[in-house]
């Protein structure tokens, strides 16, 4: 069976799973157990193909131009981790079955936690860095889901949230250590790296890879300083939780220390970085548990400590300490596993999760009570429980590891100050809640949880007794296997028996034993008299205070910043873009001297000279009057506009004249649609301009005159020089024999360079339902929502079609009834013309573009004399689907060359004999210019009735509406 | 050019002739006429006889002998110009009342308009 079938079963049932009926507990959490456990067997019967360090791999192609392949890659390590989590996993989806309310949406569990599990399994089973770092953003992404699964609640939001920047930030850090790390190795192929220890150590950049591997491995196992997440995380369901941080998310990071273990370990900095954050994070968790009041956030800083502990093991820098980090792994997703899910039944079953409140359980639930004593004291450390046995291992490496002196000295006290602190959280967890006098005042009376709850937690404890009991006969072999590729080659000598003698490592697990038990008795007495809340001294230091103030302070930068680069105003951003152009034209002129050509000169025509003066005013006359009369600007802009088609047609260029004068009314109408928007210009209010807006004008008129003037040198120099490399006399020469048209423009658009054409009009679809996505949150000004000025003039009582064209009845509507009927009878008229524009467009002047802007226009005059209303009553356009089959129409077009062997958008001209026609030449670019066309009129139509059907909505009216205009009329 | 013969060249030339006198006479009749509404029948001049006159010398000089649909031009002119006039005049109508000039005639359904611009609130 293939080892993809790993990673797709969970995840295709995951998929399956999220359309579910949401409150299927049963069967859900009957398929997701079964899954999990049956992909455990599998697992298992592998075991033969993992020992003595072989591998399993497989590979399917991926991206092959960059090297990069899919690779899954079984090796012991690996094994053992999906064995875990699959295992765990089967429990825990058995145990969420109970601990999930009915009214909980759990078909939403149960695929995020396949999604999960596949997603994990891709952590641990990839054969390639990059993949890795995919699947590791994957658990964060999940994770995220998955403790943000209680949506409503906001401690679940913000602990979700800050799961996934921490967690995503690493991840971001990973990517690029796995960057710099396959290139230092030339691969990203685990193999290859996992072989190449020595170069990358001694390479420049190994710095730089350590700390940004081990900033991703940190920050996912909540270690020092970046733990503060895994206790906001708590917010997840109980199930969640022990799933997540036992044997999976938490782990990835350790999973990922241990992986790169052979090649990045063994150096000063690997020591002091990894052991450092390890040890802190080992003390700081173990301390700050003692003094947590949640059953859950005990058990979120006692999972800390213990990923501190398998870090520290594994900073250690010796083969022996890595095989005590990896027996912990194991041992620590065991027992903790047990716990959060026992943790989970006290809460299901009391209604409340703190240890002040909870008290002589043991009287209403023992089996979940001895269930808990046990696992916790394998937590704990004590003697005949798995626990005790890789953290004897710990205390042998402290004790005899070589170092500084200091360092030597220091870390056994450490150890056993950590473990004291742990026997102290145990007995508060295991002891404090199910002993003592019984509580009375919870909110539900407990009993004892159902059969099939317990039983996960029941499997587990027996794991934690046995491995405990006869190690070398449980968990030896698959110890030996999982910690072989680890350590790279040879397994240290060591021993897993229970009983090694009187040495330090016993005498240190008996004196944390002791003092933890008195600590515990003096802790508690304070604790009952009121003291002793919150953890001393570290409470002063909250680190997820400093988060908080960290993201503010990200936040406000990136707002100042945007302020400054993306201000929401639209001039500060054209002025930013004209003088950004106008400043690269200039560095660009620096190189390459401005300078007249020798072209010769057309001799001026008094006529000519006359229409541009014409022209010019106009433009001016615009500029100026943009800001004081907007309606009479857009006239002048419509004038300039006329003199430029006239200019198109003076010179020869027809093409270019119609399609001007097309484009130029359909601005106007956008212009003019958008005018009814826009605030209105309050002159009666008299402000005089400040010597700051004036300097602010003056500054924005040089701008102008400058980018202006510079334009029309630049446009001068080019039409003054000849240009004999032009590639205009090769379209203009093979238009007619290789495109079929004698109209170069045309042929150019939808033969030549049609694959421009289609890059064209795809990028004006987008920008159409762009346009019509904005247009839909649009939300006016508050003053520009009454109707305008001139339909409120009318009092209610006139019936006129000046506010209603086709409601009102009688003479009123005989305003409009010219217009309106000579409209509508120019409709089929103005559509004729497009036709005849479209049919000629290959062979003179016209085309799909110029003929697709004559349809819209058609349209859009009967929007303006008939209103919305009657247009959409009469007609269905949906313009969204004109531009949809234009696109297809048009790549459809080009893909049919390819079926027929010839390259994409290759046109084939067919000639028939069409009686009273004549001979009729028909290319194939017909039916793509007809694309052209439906994309021209969807667009345009969409972004005009866009506009258009903003007069039909009814907009929300603020309550201080008469605020501005009441002002105006009041002096 | 050349070949053209020579009635026809007088005949375009008298026609484009009178079409400038009929737009330098409607022209003066805006520039002069003293309001609006009086203002609306000069152009008539140009966009009637005067575009009928252009495109009759415009039919008799096309290099490919007299063609027929440059007819189409004064057609759709024809057609399209009382669109806006009425829409115009219209306009022009509206101002006036709501600027309350004495002598304006009122709306056919209703006495007097009032300019009726009070605040939001008291509406």
């Amino acid at each position: 069976m293939s080892l993809f079938f790993l990673l797709l079963l969970p995840f295709l049932v995951g998929l399956v799973m999220a359309v579910m009926p949401t409150r299927a507990r049963t069967s859900l959490a009957g398929g997701a157990s079964l899954i999990s456990a049956g992909l455990t067997a599998w697992l298992i019967t592998l075991y033969p193909l993992v020992r003595d360090g072989q591998v399993i791999r497989q590979t399917v192609s991926w991206i092959p131009s960059i090297g990069l392949d899919l690779i899954l890659r079984l090796d012991g390590f690996a094994w053992m981790f999906s064995v875990l989590i699959t295992g765990i996993g089967a429990l825990v989806a058995l145990y969420a079955r109970y601990y999930m309310s009915p009214a909980d949406p759990v078909s939403r569990f149960y695929a995020l936690f396949l999604l999960f599990m596949s997603a994990m399994l891709g952590v641990v089973t990839s054969g390639n860095l990059i993949q890795l770092v995919v699947f590791w953003e994957l658990t964060s992404l999940i994770s995220f889901l998955l403790i943000g699964y209680w949506h409503h609640r906001v401690d679940a939001q913000r602990g979700a949230r800050m799961a996934l920047i921490v967690t995503g930030a690493g991840g971001l850090a990973l990517l690029g250590g796995v960057i710099v790390l396959g290139h230092i190795v030339g691969s990203f192929d685990l193999d290859v790296v996992l072989g190449s220890g020595d170069r990358v150590r001694a390479h420049p950049l190994y710095a730089p890879v350590l700390i940004l591997v081990v900033l991703g491995a940190l920050t996912k196992s909540a270690q020092f300083p970046f733990h503060f997440w895994l206790s906001r995380a708590m917010a997840a369901p109980t199930p969640v939780s022990a799933f997540l941080h036992s044997a999976t998310m938490v782990k990835a990071g350790v999973f990922l220390l241990a992986r790169l273990w052979s090649v990045l370990s063994g150096t000063e900095l690997w020591f002091w970085v990894v052991g450092g954050a390890g040890a802190a994070t080992l003390l700081l968790g173990s301390y700050i548990a003692m003094f947590q009041h949640d059953l859950k956030r005990v058990l979120a800083y006692s999972t800390m400590s213990h990923l501190g502990l398998i870090t520290l093991l594994l900073g250690l820098n010796s083969p022996l300490a890595a095989v005590a980090g990896v027996f912990h792994i194991m041992n620590h997703a065991a027992f903790k596993a047990s716990l959060f899910m026992a943790a989970g039944i006290v809460d299901h079953e009391t209604g409340t999760r703190d240890i002040r409140r909870l008290t002589g359980l043991w009287s209403r639930m023992p089996y979940t009570g001895a269930l808990a004593l046990v696992a916790s004291a394998a937590m704990a450390g004590v003697p005949l429980l798995n626990g005790f046995l890789s953290k004897e291992m710990f205390f042998a490496e402290t004790v005899f590891m070589t170092s500084q002196p200091w360092v030597e000295r220091g870390l056994p006290v450490l150890a056993t100050l950590a473990a004291i602190f742990a026997v102290v959280y145990s007995l508060r967890f295991g002891y404090g809640i199910f002993f003592g006098s019984p509580a009375t005042d919870l909110p539900r009376e407990p009993e004892e949880a159902p059969r099939w709850m317990r039983a996960p937690i029941e499997l587990l404890v027996l794991c934690c007794l046995i491995v405990g009991m006869a190690p070398s006969v449980s968990i030896g072999p698959a110890l030996a296997v999982a910690a072989l590729p680890v350590v790279g080659g040879v397994l240290p000598e060591y021993s897993l028996a229970v009983w090694h003698g009187f040495t330090a490592p016993l005498y240190m697990s008996l004196i944390a034993i002791t003092v933890g038990i008195a600590a515990y008795v003096r802790i508690r007495r304070h604790q009952r008299r009121g003291h002793l809340q919150n953890a001393p001294v570290i409470e002063r230091f909250n680190a997820r205070r400093l988060f908080d103030l960290g993201l503010l302070w990200l936040t406000l930068w990136a707002r100042r910043i945007l302020k400054v680069l993306s201000p929401a105003r639209l001039q500060p951003q054209m002025f930013a873009i004209i003088a950004i152009a106008l400043l690269l034209a200039l560095l660009a002129a620096r190189d390459l001297p401005l300078a007249w050509g020798e072209r010769e000169q057309l001799p001026a025509s008094a006529a000519f000279v006359l229409l541009w003066a014409i022209g010019m005013a106009c433009a001016i006359g615009a500029a100026m009057m943009a800001k004081f009369h907007r309606l009479v600007a857009i006239t002048l802009m419509g004038g300039a506009g006329l003199v430029t088609c006239l200019t198109f047609a003076w010179f020869s260029a027809p093409d270019l004249a119609l399609t001007q004068i097309s484009v130029e009314v359909v601005t106007t109408t956008l212009f003019l649609l958008g005018l009814r928007w826009l605030p209105v210009r309050l002159e009666e209010l008299g402000v005089v301009a400040s010597a700051r807006t004036r300097l602010r004008r003056a500054r924005d008129l040089l701008l102008a005159i400058a980018a202006g003037t510079g334009l029309a040198t630049l446009s001068y120099a080019m039409l003054t020089r000849s240009a004999p490399q032009s590639i205009s006399p090769f379209f203009l020469e093979r238009a007619l024999p290789e495109g079929g048209g004698t109209n170069a423009v045309n042929v150019m658009l939808v033969d030549f360079r049609a694959l421009d054409t289609l890059g064209e009009i795809t990028v004006l679809g987008a920008v159409a339902l762009t346009v019509y996505a904005l247009l839909r949150r649009f939300r006016p000004a508050a003053e520009s929502m009454l109707a305008p000025r001139q339909q409120r003039a009318v009092p209610a009582d006139v019936g006129t079609d000046l506010v209603g064209p086709t409601t009102v009845e009688g003479v009123a509507r005989g305003y409009m009834g010219v217009p309106t009927v000579i409209a509508r009878l120019l409709l089929p008229v103005m559509l004729v013309v497009a036709a005849h524009l479209f049919l000629r467009g290959h062979n003179q002047p016209g085309g799909g573009f110029v003929a697709g802007l004559v349809i819209a226009i058609a349209m859009i005059t009967q929007y303006i004399v008939s209103g919305s209303r009657f247009v959409e009553g009469r007609t269905r356009l949906l313009p969204g689907r004109w531009v949809a089959w234009g696109l297809l129409l048009a790549t459809c077009t080009g893909l049919g060359a390819i079926t027929l062997g010839y390259p994409l958008l290759t046109s084939h001209t067919a000639h028939f004999a069409v009686p009273l026609l004549g001979d009729v030449h028909f290319p194939t670019a017909t039916f793509f210019d007809l694309g052209v066309l439906f994309v021209v009129v969807g667009a345009t139509l969409l972004m005009l009735t866009a506009i258009a059907h903003q007069s039909l909505r009814a907009h929300r009216q603020p309550s201080v509406v008469a605020a501005p205009v009441a002002h105006v009329e009041a002096p | 050019m050349n070949e053209m013969p020579g009635w026809e060249q007088i005949a375009a030339a008298g026609l484009l002739i009178a079409s400038g006198i009929l737009v330098v006479i409607s022209s003066i009749g805006v520039l002069r006429l003293p309001d609006f509404f009086r203002r609306m029948h000069p152009p008539a001049l140009a966009y009637t006889l005067g575009s009928w006159t252009v495109t009759l010398a415009a039919m008799l000089t096309t290099e490919t002998g007299p063609v027929a649909h440059l007819l189409l031009i004064p057609l759709l002119l024809a057609i399209t110009v009382p669109v806006t006039t009425v829409l115009l005049a219209r306009v022009a109508l509206f101002r006036r009342r709501a600027a309350r000039s004495g002598d304006t005639p009122p709306p056919v359904t209703a006495p007097a308009v009032t300019l009726n611009e009070q605040p939001m609130a008291e509406r």
